[in-house]
């Protein structure tokens, strides 16, 4: 058994979220445990393979999600498979969210198209024990009504479950003739917060998105109070091995897979193009 | 540690015995250079111990260019060939340092749960015999690194040739039963030999200090490195640079690799391959987005992983000052200019600052 050895694993659903965005629940045939945050290496047998954070609840072990965007060649393939087609996984590799550091926090999540897989994540694993936190707040944009990720959790499933404790700020950059939602980036959901959080400075934040909508946000959320230390990244980087070796991922004097994926503002403030 | 002497005539004896058990290799001249190539005899006539390194790294031995590490989906695996023990006869100070670096990341825990099988297994299975370099070339600086040419550790035996023959020192357990096995070559190395060797090893050091004068500095290249991002001496150093990645190949201590998967008759491979950071597409992710586009960001960022990220991670520098990349490279960079630059640099902000 080596550590590049792949656990064999089917796909058992294929879940369409946008044109270009899709859900695929996998059944491993050795089980994973991951946390939130955590990446996995997902194969596609003799092409290759690409890191992805899963997008499900890490206490539902049956139900192993990733969700994925079509941008490159394993992800194109991916799109193209079937139910019952074979895959591979190796991890989990990285490191969570410090659920321990949000608790009795007021947290606030910001996503970003596909981004939103690791916050669905998180999200799960923060409702799963919803007493620990105080209030969460939960910013999505995404391009058009059409590319809402887990639409229907994030437009009325979730909305209804939560509405004590959780506040929802949906937005898209443009709207169609059926939106009646908000319209404007997804910085702008990030407006009026102090009608939600009570103090920017002791609230924790996560953000996932593209990286130029990773940078706007934590521009805005350090200009409104938040701590450098308190702002939560994703870096996804180009994790190969994910196990410290290969040298692909480094960034500054970081590791991605060994000291990642999730940042604080704090350690990477000082790494150039970090953005990029 | 230790220290023997061997005649000229011993010696070749040992090899003998070496070559019978062992898969022995050597620095052998080719053209004007020299390889790490097999040794089939007790007395090849292209050896050569003790001029500079040769121009493969090291690492090819224990970490090659080509490695399969996974055969997947399949109902038994793949059985693992025995590897054959090996001497690797020759080696020089700046290569054995290199191993320090490679250790780290293969067969340490610091960066990695658990060791590189690999690697490991071809460390273990591989007898160091090295040698004094006492004819550095023009690109060698092992002295700007605080190194010296001749080895202090990391050998099982080592060669200084003296009158007559060699001072072999024993580095390892390994090491001394090589010794212990044949007690009859060898004899105890006494004050003189001592002293002779350490004459020539202090006149091979002067030859690389001197080959370094025009570039010597006097911060340590990390200090130096450390805040040098913004500086233009990135860009000016890098423009002749052809993205060729060869300075990522030939260095002893770059250690990155890219997988790559593919399809063998009915079953699935994943292999390991050098990779060079210095090529556009190292760092790129599948959506497009590359921290690093510009040339001068990868050429600095080689360097910054040298002095900037090995030394937070490890404290070790991760280079060994054997002057390959500059031997190497089509653009002529030569990596100590840029530290001269940049101390240049760095001195002239403070001149700047006192006035």
């Amino acid at each position: 058994m080596s550590e590049y050895d792949p656990i064999k694993t089917n796909i058992s659903q294929v879940i369409t979220e946008t044109p270009n965005i899709k859900t695929f629940r996998l059944k491993p045939q050795r089980s994973l445990d991951f946390k939130a945050g955590q990446f996995i290496q997902l194969t596609v047998p003799g092409v290759g393979e690409g890191p992805f954070t899963p997008s499900s609840s890490p206490y539902e072990k049956e139900k192993l999600e990733v969700t994925i965007m079509r941008v490159g060649r394993i992800t194109s393939v991916l799109h193209d498979s079937k139910e019952g087609s074979v895959v591979g996984l190796r991890g989990p590799f990285g490191k969570e969210y410090p659920l321990d550091k949000f608790r009795g926090k007021e947290i606030l999540m910001v996503g970003g198209g596909v981004g939103m897989a690791p916050l669905r994540s998180l999200f799960l694993s923060l409702t799963y024990r919803l007493d620990d936190y105080k209030r969460i707040v939960f910013c999505c944009g995404s391009r058009t009504p059409k590319d809402i990720v887990f639409k229907d959790a994030v437009l009325n499933k979730w909305q209804t479950q939560f509405k004590d404790k959780i506040s929802f700020r949906i937005t898209v950059d443009e709207g169609d003739g059926t939106w009646k939602g908000q319209v404007g980036l997804v910085t702008t959901t990030l407006d009026n917060l102090d009608k939600e959080i009570s103090n920017f400075k002791e609230s924790l934040a996560v953000v996932c998105g593209p990286p130029i909508m990773m940078k706007f946000a934590t521009l805005k959320l350090l200009d409104i109070g938040y701590r450098d230390e308190n702002i939560h990244l994703s870096m996804e980087k180009n994790m190969s091995c994910g196990l410290g070796r290969c040298g692909h991922c480094q960034m500054g004097k970081y590791l991605v897979c060994r000291d990642g994926p999730v940042f604080t503002y704090e350690e990477v403030k000082n790494i150039p193009n970090i953005w990029d | 540690m230790e220290a023997f002497f061997i005649s000229t005539a011993n010696f070749q004896h040992l090899l003998g015995n070496l070559v019978k058990k062992n898969l022995l290799y050597g620095p052998r001249k080719k053209g004007d250079f020299l390889f790490y190539e097999k040794i089939e005899t007790a007395s090849p006539k292209d050896l050569v111990l003790h001029t500079n390194r040769p121009v493969q790294p090291l690492k090819s031995f224990f970490f090659p260019p080509y490695q399969k590490v996974s055969q997947y989906f399949q109902v038994t695996s793949p059985v693992e060939k025995e590897i054959p023990k090996r001497v690797i006869l020759g080696v020089k100070s700046c290569d054995l340092e290199s191993l320090k670096t490679l250790d780290s990341v293969y067969a340490g825990t610091q960066f990695s749960s658990s060791p590189d099988p690999w690697y490991t297994r071809a460390r273990d299975n591989s007898l160091l015999i090295s040698s004094d370099c006492l004819e550095p070339d023009e690109n060698c600086f092992c002295t700007l690194l605080g190194s010296h040419p001749y080895p202090e550790e990391g050998f099982d035996l080592n060669l200084s040739p003296v009158d007559g023959g060699f001072v072999i020192e024993v580095g390892s357990e390994k090491g001394k039963t090589i010794v212990s096995q044949d007690q009859n070559l060898f004899t105890s190395a006494d004050e003189a030999l001592l002293a002779q060797r350490e004459k020539i090893r202090a006149n091979s050091q002067s030859k690389v200090k001197e080959l370094n004068q025009e570039v010597e500095v006097k911060s340590p290249y990390r200090d130096l490195i450390r805040e040098s991002y913004p500086s233009p001496v990135w860009k000016n150093h890098s423009e002749s640079c052809v993205d060729c990645g060869g300075c990522n190949e030939i260095c002893p201590t770059c250690r990155c690799f890219l997988l790559q998967d593919g399809t063998e008759k009915d079953r699935f491979e994943r292999v390991r391959l050098w990779d060079a950071c210095l090529l556009t597409g190292f760092a790129r992710v599948a959506g497009g987005a590359n921290p690093r586009p510009k040339l001068a960001d990868r050429f600095s960022n080689r360097l910054f992983c040298k002095f900037y990220f090995f030394p937070e991670n490890v404290n070790l520098d991760a280079c060994t000052g054997c002057g390959r990349c500059i031997s190497v490279c089509i653009g002529k960079i030569d990596m100590r200019k840029v530290f001269r630059d940049l101390e240049k640099e760095s001195s002239e902000a403070s001149m700047e600052k006192i006035k």
